[in-house]
């Protein structure tokens, strides 16, 4: 197998902390507004939807670290170069890189039409898109270990908002949720599908793999912090379905955040100004981790230094952001990337895998000759 | 990384230059506390809001201004031409409809509420017995902010559960679920006060009748479940058992408190469809003319199935009055979609049905004390 990495034990990361990039790398902007989307199709079902999307989590990052195993040390650039040629494997690679690229600006923009929308209308989009690359650059220019940790800090410090959600279940009541199964398996599946732009993130497993000083592990953690997300989602989309009745569900653009809306404290009027605000922390290693994630690609096809990269990447990101103005075109990216995205990540590494096991058999005979 | 610093620190500093985002200043904004709608009489919508301005030097001034214009953003173009501060709707509390609109139709009224995200889920609304224009502009005695006034008074009716709660999120909830639809409470103008005067139902987007005061218990006892509810009733002649008491009285007042009650809804027969309504209720007796001697098991026991009779008959009255206006604002439409398989529930097949529904009442009654003093 060619090109392995070799890294030094500085560089590399424990696997637990696996758990931590995993989870924040899947929750992001999609949380806002999941319901809406999985409900037109799955209607009181919506729940299955989201439990099946989860188990199909867990079933690709298994076919995942099955072909990382079987290269040791190395990540997906470097198995599409072994795998398919250096000509083809770099144009697969280079197709990634624009995957991750459109993540990061999917994330991006959709959050800047959140605090748009909730908070400050007036705010230039170039101004909060500027600033929040501008983050974005100094977390990713102290290195992984870096964006590992703000990983780490963007769930355990968001960790409270969680049974916040216990507060809109006063008004909940079961009977939404009646009867169980009356959607057919076909709407429950085009629901899971449509789950598909929030659930994704994991990916980044792929890319991460050879940076883990215990590999024997990172199964373990991977499959915790995916069964977490599942929790996560699971539990808001119950929530959800519970709390609003089937014609407002279907027309609250941001059911997470509307749910917050009713919450108050004494101190504080509105908490989903606060949750809006607060949502900054949770969208940052999702950036961090694609653009993370992009750089390594690009250092991989053409030979570009980091800083090089991620001034290039931000600017044109920037640009991006700029032409991108209506609500009309955010969604239609978030459809169309969806669709897109569901192939890279849902199909495209079951292929991978059983290409990179002929490929292994196939050498492993030429060797013995 | 020096290099990276370079450019970062400029950046930085350049977007805290300009990145400064619109401010509302306590004392340069007019705080919006309740909005009344009514319908025009030129334009389509004519709206009287409550503008509380806060003056840090002397007392706030409390502005009533009325306008009329075809949407309720222009209303407030309008009414901003008007002041001298700008105004705001961030603690807005209270929204109330005229009755004629009520009659109307609410649905965009809510749609616009629910789409502006500055606008709480946990504001309070209610219908107006008349204009709201006449009810809000009128001077109190002694009230300062009506708009205030008007939320502390819905607010406390609410919370200690004399009134239907009637936020935001629960009117649109069941303005939305199509197995369900909405009351809101009334309220009045009576001499120098406001008051709660009853509870409108609706068919959809439109009110199509209301109740009085006394039966919103019931409205309340068929919808949720109390906590510790207050409740007056008058046992008819036909109520009261023989014996129960002494002398010759055919109306006998009785009053309840620290009521607490479960229901539990069920479908018993699709078709119809038909439903078991079971009501279980604990409270301590209040109040009895003539007085009967509450020691006595027995006689206890006897005002219990008195309760339970007279419950029963109101209860029936009061959805038998909801079945005749075609509203079900008790949800049984809801009941019937979470048990019925692909029932493709309409609200125009909900109220078709609801028509010949049938419901069957269990109440049980229980007196669990009375006060200090037998």
């Amino acid at each position: 197998m060619k090109n392995p990495i070799q890294l030094s034990a500085k560089d590399m990361i424990n696997s637990y902390l696996l758990i931590f990039v995993i989870h924040s790398a899947q929750v992001g902007v999609g949380i806002h507004g999941f319901q809406r989307i999985v409900y037109q199709e799955a209607k009181q079902d919506a729940w299955i939807s989201v439990l099946l999307a989860g188990l199909a989590t867990h079933l690709i990052a298994f076919c995942m670290i099955k072909t990382l195993e079987i290269y040791g040390s190395n990540d997906l650039y470097g198995i599409h170069q072994d795998v398919f040629g250096i000509w083809f494997g770099n144009f697969l690679n280079v197709i990634y890189i624009l995957y991750c690229s459109v993540a990061f600006f999917s994330v991006l923009r959709n959050y800047i039409e959140v605090i748009q929308t909730w908070i400050f209308p007036g705010l230039g989009t170039w101004f909060i898109s500027a600033s929040l690359l501008l983050v974005t650059i100094y977390a990713f220019t102290g290195g992984l270990r870096v964006i590992v940790g703000v990983s780490f800090f963007s769930i355990v410090l968001a960790l409270w908002i969680l049974p916040l959600l216990l507060i809109p279940l006063k008004f909940a009541s079961v009977d939404s949720l009646l009867p169980i199964l009356e959607a057919n398996i076909g709407s429950i599946l085009k629901g899971a599908k449509s789950m598909a732009f929030t659930i994704i993130g994991f990916e980044i497993l792929q890319i991460i793999y050879p940076f883990v000083k215990d590999k024997e592990n990172v199964k373990k953690h991977v499959h915790l912090g995916l069964l977490f997300t599942t929790a996560v989602y699971l539990i808001i989309m119950l929530v959800s379905l519970t709390y609003y009745s089937e014609g407002k569900l279907d027309k609250t653009i941001w059911a997470t955040l509307t749910l917050f809306s009713f919450i108050s404290f004494p101190f504080m009027e509105r908490f989903e100004f606060v949750a809006v605000c607060f949502w900054m922390l949770i969208i940052l290693p999702n950036l961090c981790l694609y653009l993370w994630a992009a750089s390594r690609g690009a250092s991989r096809v053409i030979k570009i230094s980091g800083t090089k990269f991620v001034w290039i990447f931000s600017i044109l990101i920037f640009i991006g952001t700029l032409i991108v103005q209506s609500r009309t075109q955010i969604n239609s990216i978030n459809t169309h990337f969806g669709n897109i995205a569901f192939y890279i990540i849902f199909v495209y590494p079951i292929i991978l895998l059983l290409v990179a096991m002929l490929k292994k058999k196939y050498s492993s005979q030429k060797e013995q000759k | 990384m020096k290099k990276v610093t370079f450019y970062i620190i400029p950046l930085f500093l350049l977007s805290i230059l300009v990145g400064c985002a619109e401010t509302d200043i306590l004392d340069r904004v007019g705080l919006t506390t309740l909005v009344g709608y009514d319908v025009g009489t030129e334009e389509r919508m004519s709206t009287t809001v409550v503008v509380r301005e806060v003056n840090p030097e002397f007392q706030s001034n409390v502005e009533v201004i009325t306008t009329e214009n075809e949407t309720s953003k222009g209303n407030r173009m309008k009414a901003n031409r008007k002041l001298s501060k700008k105004i705001t709707i961030g603690q807005m509390r209270v929204v109330l409809f005229g009755e004629e609109l009520a009659k109307d139709d609410l649905h965009s009224y809510l749609d616009s509420l629910l789409e502006n995200p500055s606008v709480s889920n946990s504001l309070y609304l209610a219908v107006v017995e008349g204009e709201t224009s006449v009810l809000l502009e009128h001077e109190y005695k002694n009230i300062d902010d009506i708009g205030q006034h008007i939320y502390r008074l819905m607010e406390q009716n609410i919370k200690y559960e004399h009134m239907i709660s009637s936020t935001l999120h629960e009117i649109a909830h069941d303005f939305y679920m199509v197995g369900k639809d909405s009351a809101i409470p009334i309220i009045k103008k009576e001499g120098e006060l406001v008051e709660l005067t009853g509870v409108a139902i609706f068919n959809d987007g439109k009110m199509v009748s209301s109740l009085s005061l006394e039966d919103s218990f019931y409205v309340k006892l068929l919808r949720d479940n109390f906590k510790s509810g207050i409740f007056e009733t008058i046992l008819k002649e036909e109520d009261i058992p023989p014996n129960l008491i002494k002398g010759t009285s055919n109306e006998m007042p009785v009053a309840f408190d620290a009521i607490k009650s479960k229901r539990e809804l069920k479908l018993v027969d699709a078709t119809t469809p038909e439903f078991d309504f079971q009501l279980k209720l604990k409270a301590r007796l209040l109040e009895i003319y003539p007085d009967v001697e509450s020691g006595d098991p027995k006689v206890i026991e006897r005002l219990e199935d008195a309760m339970v009779k007279n419950l029963t008959r109101e209860i029936s009255r009061v959805i038998a009055h909801c079945q005749n206006v075609q509203s079900d604002i008790f949800g049984f439409g809801e009941k019937y979609r979470s048990s019925v398989r692909n029932s493709n529930l309409s609200k125009e097949k909900l109220h078709d049905m609801y028509k010949d529904m049938k419901v069957n009442i269990k109440v049980e009654f229980e007196i669990l004390r009375d006060g200090v003093f037998e």
